[in-house]
C-alpha cells in the first residue's frame, strides 16, 4: 500500500528525479520470512517463532532505537483465538554511521524473535496459522518503507507426543538467540557531569589491553547523542562510559537501560559480547515517559533491609550447624561452671563474644571485598578455594575433637585452642572464642548462605559489610541474651559429670565437619595431595597424644615427648605446602561446586589414561567471553544433565593468575589465551569446541561421545 | 612508539579535547537563542534570520524523495500547515540540506517548482547544499522542524507529530506538535511539548 502510494506520488507529480530510489520496490531490498523453532506445536506451550530478514548488500534495517533516523520494524499479528505473542527480542545492533549522524540498526541479515503461546485448550490434528504484518524502513542512504505479509502454517502436536525442534531450523534459532545480548551481570549507576552522562558498570577484573571496543546502545532515543563520541575508561573495578548528553533531553535519567557491547581480544581473535543494562522495559507496553520517577532508592533499601533480615536469620541458624554448635556449647558450659561470677561481668562476657564474631565476620568481609577490587574474580566461600585453608580448618577442628575425646587433657596446650579459651576467664578469651566461632563457621557459610553472601558483595561495600554484619548478629545472638540475662544462665542444669558425656557427644558433629573438609580437600587436590592431608591428621594426633604423654614423663621423657611434638607439628606444616603443590593451578575457581574440578595437567592425564570422557574449560576472570559461555552454554541444567549421563569429567583452568601449565595446554592448541574449550571422547584427541558456545552447540558435542559402557558412578567428576 | 607519534597523538588528543566543548554546544537548545544564519533561497536572494526579527519562524528541514516528506506532502497536510500559518504571519522556511548528488539535492529552479507542484506555501525555501544550517541547528531527519520566536530564542525543535511512521493513514490520528506549538506560540502561551524525537529519513549531508 505504502509502496504503491510511493510509486503513485512520484508518477503524478511528475518530479525529476535522477535517483527516485523511494520507489523501488523493496521486495528486492528485504526478504522477510516467518519461521517457527518447533516442527509442530502442542496446547498451552509457549514456543518461539522468528521473523528474518535477508537486506541486500550495503542496506540496513533498524533496532528498537534507531538511533537519529530511522524506524524499528513492527509486526502486526493476527493469530488464532487464544494465542498471545510476547515482545520482539531485540537482537543486538551495529552502529551503522550516516555522514555525521548515526544509525543503530542490522546489516545483511537479523531475525527477531519473539515467544508465541498457545491457548491451553488448542485441540490437535487441525493446524494452525500464525499470520503478520510486517512494516519496517530499510535504508542505504535513502530510505524506502516497506511491508510484508507472513504467514505461516504450523501442526498441532497431541499432548504427550514428543513436538522436537524443527531440525532445518536449528542453526538459525541457534545464531538467532548468539544474536541477543545476555542479561548483565554487573550492576550499573548513572550519574549526570555538565553534559554528560557517566554510565559506570561495575565489571570487575577487566583488562583495558584485552578490550578492543566498546559501544552503548541506549533504549532511549533521546537520552543520548548518538554520533557523539562514547568515551571509555576501563580499570579493574569497573568500565566507565562518559556520553553526551541528548539536546532534547531534560531531566537526568534515573537510569539508562540498554545494551552494552564489549569487544575482546581472546585466544584467537575478536569476540563481540553484548550485555542488556538494567530492565529491558517491553516497547509500547508503557509509554517510556510515564514513570520517570521509579527511583531506584527504596528498591534499594528495600532489598538491603530483606537481604539484612534473611543473613541474620541465617547466622541464627549457624548455630546449629556442626562446626558452630559444638563450641558455642563449650562456651556455654563454663559459663555454667562461671556462674557465679557477677551478672555485669557475664554480660561483658557476651558482648566480647559478639564483637569477636563481627570482627571476625566484617574482616573476612573486607578482605575480600578489597580483594575483588583489586580485580580478583573470587566470591563468597574463596577461603575454602585454597587447599591448604581447607587443610588448615580440618587439623583446627580435628584437634578440638581430640580435646572433646578426651584425648589431650583440659590444661594441654593443644586442647587451649578450644576448651582453653573459654577456660580463660579474661574477656580476651570470650572474644576470640567469637573469632574462632566464626572461624569454623566459614564452611558451613560457603554452601548453606553462598548465594546469599554472592548477592550482598555484588552491592556497594557498605551494603555487603552491612549484611555480613547481620550475619554475625544473628550468630552471636543466643549466646548474647543467655549472657544478658544471667537468669537464663541459671536455668541451665548444674555442673556435672554429664558435662564430660556432653563433651564427648559433641566430639562427633566435629568430627563429621572435618569428614566434609576433607571430602571438599579430595575436589581440590590430586590423590597425593589428598594422601597428604590425610596424614596431616594422623600428624595431629600424634602431636596431641605425644605431647600428653610428656607432660606426665619424667625429667627425660618429658622434653623428649615435647621434642616429637614439635617436631609432629612442623611435619604438619611441610606436609600441608606439599598439599598445595598438588593443586598446581594455583587457581580461583570454585572446585567442588556443580561437578567441576580444577583442572591440572596429571588430573588429566590420569582420567585420560582411564579412558573416561573429559571437558576442558580454560577461563579466566577478567575473560569476558568465558563468563559469558558459562553462563549460557555451560552451567545450564540441560549441560550439566548430559555431562552427567555421559560421564564426562568437568575439568576447569583458571588462567586469571599465570599458570604455566594451562599456558602449555592453550599453546598446544595453537591458542595465546583463553577460552579454550576441549571434549576428550576418552580416546584419541580432543574436539576443540568454538569460542564462542552455545548450550545447543555444546549439547551437540556431548551427544557425539560414545555412550557410557561402565557404571557412571565411577566418574569421579560426579558430584552427589 | 616514535617520539612524533607521541606527540602526534598527544596533539590529537589535546585538539579532541578542544573541540568537545563546542560539539556539544552544537546542538542548539530550546530556550536559548537559536542560530544565527545566512542561507540564499530559491530566487538567488540571501536570507538571514534576522531578517525576520518580531515574527515567529519555522524552519522545516526537506528532502521531497524521502519517504517520510512524502507522506507529509502526498496527505497535503504540510501544505495545509503552512497555508495555516504563513496566513497568521508566520514566517515558514523549507531548508534543503542534501548535498550535491544526494536524494533530495535540487537547484532553485528546481525548488520552486517542487513548490509549485506540490501546491506548497512556505515563505521561501533555503538552498543549503554545504549543511551549515543543518550543522548547526543539529538537524537529523527530514522532516526536522524548529520553532524561532520574534526574539530571536528557540521555542520548538524535534519530529512534525507523535506518529513516527511514513504510512499516509497515520496522519489522521496523529497529534501535530507544530501546528500545537505554533497554537500556544499565537495565543501568547508558553509551548506544552518544546522537544520531541524527530523521525524520518537522515539528512543527506554530505558524507
Amino acid at each position: 500500500m505504502t509502496r504503491l502510494l510511493a510509486l503513485l506520488a512520484l508518477v503524478l507529480l511528475g518530479l525529476p528525479s535522477a535517483r527516485a530510489q523511494g520507489g523501488k520496490p523493496p521486495a528486492d531490498l528485504v526478504l522477510a520470512s516467518l519461521v517457527a523453532e518447533p516442527a509442530a506445536i502442542r496446547a498451552g506451550e509457549p514456543f518461539t517463532v522468528g521473523i528474518r530478514m535477508v537486506m541486500k548488500p550495503h542496506w540496513h534495517v533498524y533496532w528498537r532505537n534507531p538511533g537519529d533516523s530511522g524506524l524499528p520494524p513492527e509486526a502486526a499479528w493476527r493469530l488464532p483465538p487464544g494465542f498471545s505473542t510476547g515482545p520482539i527480542q531485540w537482537p543486538t545492533p551495529s552502529r551503522i554511521p550516516v555522514s555525521h549522524l548515526m544509525n543503530f540498526g542490522f546489516e545483511n541479515e537479523t531475525v527477531l524473535l519473539t515467544e508465541v503461546t498457545p491457548p491451553a485448550d488448542l485441540a490437535p490434528g487441525k493446524p494452525v496459522r500464525l499470520a503478520a504484518k510486517l512494516d519496517y524502513l530499510v535504508c542505504e542512504r535513502e530510505c524506502v518503507p516497506g511491508s510484508a505479509e507472513l504467514r505461516l502454517d504450523l501442526p498441532v502436536a497431541a499432548e504427550g507426543t514428543s513436538t522436537g525442534a524443527n531440525p532445518q531450523n536449528r542453526a538459525l534459532f541457534a545464531q538467532a538467540r548468539a544474536a541477543l545480548p545476555t542479561a548483565s551481570p554487573w550492576p550499573a549507576r548513572l550519574s549526570a557531569e555538565g553534559n554528560r552522562l557517566v554510565l559506570q558498570v561495575e565489571a570487575t577484573g577487566l583488562r583495558e589491553d584485552r578490550i578492543r571496543s566498546v559501544a552503548f546502545f541506549p533504549y532511549s532515543e533521546t537520552a543520548i547523542e548518538h554520533a557523539a563520541k562514547q568515551d571509555v575508561s576501563v580499570d579493574a573495578a569497573s568500565l566507565r562510559l562518559s556520553l553526551a548528553r541528548g539536546s532534547a533531553s531534560e531531566a537526568t535519567p534515573a537510569e539508562l537501560p540498554g545494551v552494552l557491547v564489549i569487544e575482546e581480544e581472546t585466544g584467537d581473535g575478536t569476540v563481540r559480547n553484548a550485555f542488556a543494562i538494567g530492565e529491558a522495559p517491553a516497547p509500547a507496553a508503557v509509554p517510556a515517559a510515564a514513570s520517570p520517577t521509579a527511583a531506584p532508592e527504596p528498591a534499594e533499601n528495600l532489598t538491603l533491609l530483606s537481604a539484612a533480615g534473611l543473613a541474620f536469620l541465617g547466622g541464627l541458624l549457624l548455630n546449629l550447624m556442626p562446626c558452630v554448635f559444638p563450641i558455642l556449647s563449650i562456651k556455654v558450659l563454663s559459663l555454667v561452671k562461671h556462674s557465679g561470677e557477677p551478672p555485669g561481668r557475664v554480660r561483658l562476657h557476651g558482648l566480647a563474644y559478639t564483637a569477636g564474631v563481627l570482627a571476625a565476620f566484617l574482616a573476612l568481609a573486607g578482605l575480600l571485598i578489597a580483594l575483588k577490587g583489586a580485580g580478583a574474580g573470587i566470591g563468597w566461600g574463596y577461603q575454602l578455594q585454597s587447599p591448604l585453608v581447607v587443610a588448615g580448618l580440618a587439623y583446627l577442628l580435628f584437634a578440638m575433637g581430640l580435646s572433646l575425646s578426651g584425648v589431650v587433657h583440659v590444661g594441654g596446650r593443644l586442647a587451649g585452642i578450644g576448651d582453653g579459651l573459654t577456660r580463660r576467664a579474661g574477656l580476651q578469651g570470650s572474644f576470640f572464642t567469637g573469632v574462632l566461632a566464626t572461624v569454623v563457621a566459614t564452611p558451613c557459610t560457603a554452601p548453606f548462605m553462598g548465594s546469599a553472601v554472592g548477592f550482598a558483595l555484588t552491592q556497594s561495600a557498605g551494603v555487603s559489610l552491612a549484611v555480613f554484619a547481620s550475619l554475625g548478629l544473628g550468630l552471636a545472638l543466643p549466646f548474647l541474651i543467655l549472657t544478658t540475662w544471667p537468669a537464663a544462665v541459671r536455668r541451665l542444669p548444674r555442673p556435672g559429670a554429664w558435662m564430660e558425656t556432653l563433651k564427648g557427644a559433641l566430639a562427633f558433629p566435629i568430627y563429621a565437619t572435618v569428614a566434609w573438609l576433607v571430602w571438599v580437600l579430595a575436589q581440590q587436590v590430586g590423590p597425593t595431595g589428598l594422601l597428604a592431608g590425610l596424614i596431616g591428621l594422623v600428624l595431629v594426633a600424634f602431636a596431641a597424644w605425644i605431647w600428653e604423654r610428656a607432660g606426665d614423663a619424667g625429667p627425660v621423657g618429658r622434653p623428649l615427648g615435647r621434642g616429637a611434638a614439635l617436631a609432629a607439628l612442623a611435619a604438619l606444616i611441610g606436609l600441608s605446602l606439599s598439599i598445595d603443590r598438588d593443586r598446581l593451578s594455583a587457581s580461583g575457581v570454585a572446585a567442588g561446586a556443580g561437578g567441576v574440578e580444577a583442572f591440572t595437567q596429571a588430573r588429566l592425564d590420569m582420567l585420560l589414561a582411564e579412558r573416561r570422557p573429559v571437558f576442558v574449560n580454560m577461563t579466566a576472570a577478567w575473560c569476558i567471553t568465558c563468563q559469558v559461555n558459562e553462563r549460557t552454554a555451560l552451567a545450564t541444567d540441560a549441560v550439566k544433565a548430559a555431562f552427567r549421563e555421559r560421564g564426562v569429567t568437568y575439568l576447569k583452568g583458571d588462567w586469571t593468575n599465570q599458570n604455566p601449565e594451562i599456558t602449555r595446554l592453550l599453546e598446544r592448541h595453537g591458542r595465546s589465551g583463553v577460552p579454550l574449550y576441549l571434549l576428550y571422547s576418552g580416546a584419541g584427541e580432543p574436539t576443540v569446541l568454538p569460542q564462542i558456545l552455545t548450550q545447543g552447540a555444546v549439547l551437540a558435542e556431548i551427544e557425539r561421545l560414545p555412550k557410557p559402557v561402565t557404571d557412571r558412578s565411577a566418574s569421579l567428576g560426579q558430584l552427589p | 612508539m616514535s617520539t612524533t607519534r607521541r606527540i602526534l597523538l598527544g596533539l590529537s588528543l589535546g585538539s579532541a579535547l578542544l573541540a568537545l566543548p563546542f560539539a556539544a554546544s552544537a546542538a542548539p537548545q530550546v530556550g536559548k537563542p537559536a542560530p544565527a544564519f545566512s542561507a540564499t533561497d530559491a530566487d538567488g536572494k540571501t536570507v538571514k534570520l534576522e531578517d525576520f526579527k518580531g515574527k515567529t519562524v519555522v524552519l522545516e528541514w526537506t528532502n521531497h524523495d524521502c519517504p517520510f516528506v512524502m507522506k507529509h506532502y502526498g496527505g497535503q497536510a504540510m501544505q495545509a500547515l503552512q497555508k495555516k500559518w504563513t496566513a497568521a504571519g508566520v514566517v515558514w522556511l523549507s531548508v534543503i540540506s542534501s548535498a550535491p548528488g544526494e536524494q533530495g539535492a535540487v537547484d532553485g529552479q528546481g525548488a520552486n517548482r517542487l513548490t509549485q507542484s506540490r501546491g506548497a506555501a512556505p515563505t521561501t525555501v533555503l538552498l543549503d547544499a554545504p549543511g551549515t544550517i543543518g550543522r548547526a541547528y543539529d538537524a537529523k531527519t527530514t522532516p526536522h522542524m524548529y520553532i524561532v520566536s520574534g526574539d530571536g530564542t528557540l521555542l520548538y525543535q524535534g519530529g512534525i507529530d507523535d506518529k513516527p511512521s511514513a504510512n499516509l493513514e497515520d496522519l489522521k490520528t496523529a497529534k501535530n506538535y507544530v501546528d500545537a506549538a505554533l497554537t500556544e506560540i499565537a495565543a501568547g502561551k508558553p509551548v506544552s511539548v518544546k522537544t520531541s524525537k524527530p523521525y524520518g529519513c537522515s539528512v543527506k549531508y554530505a558524507s
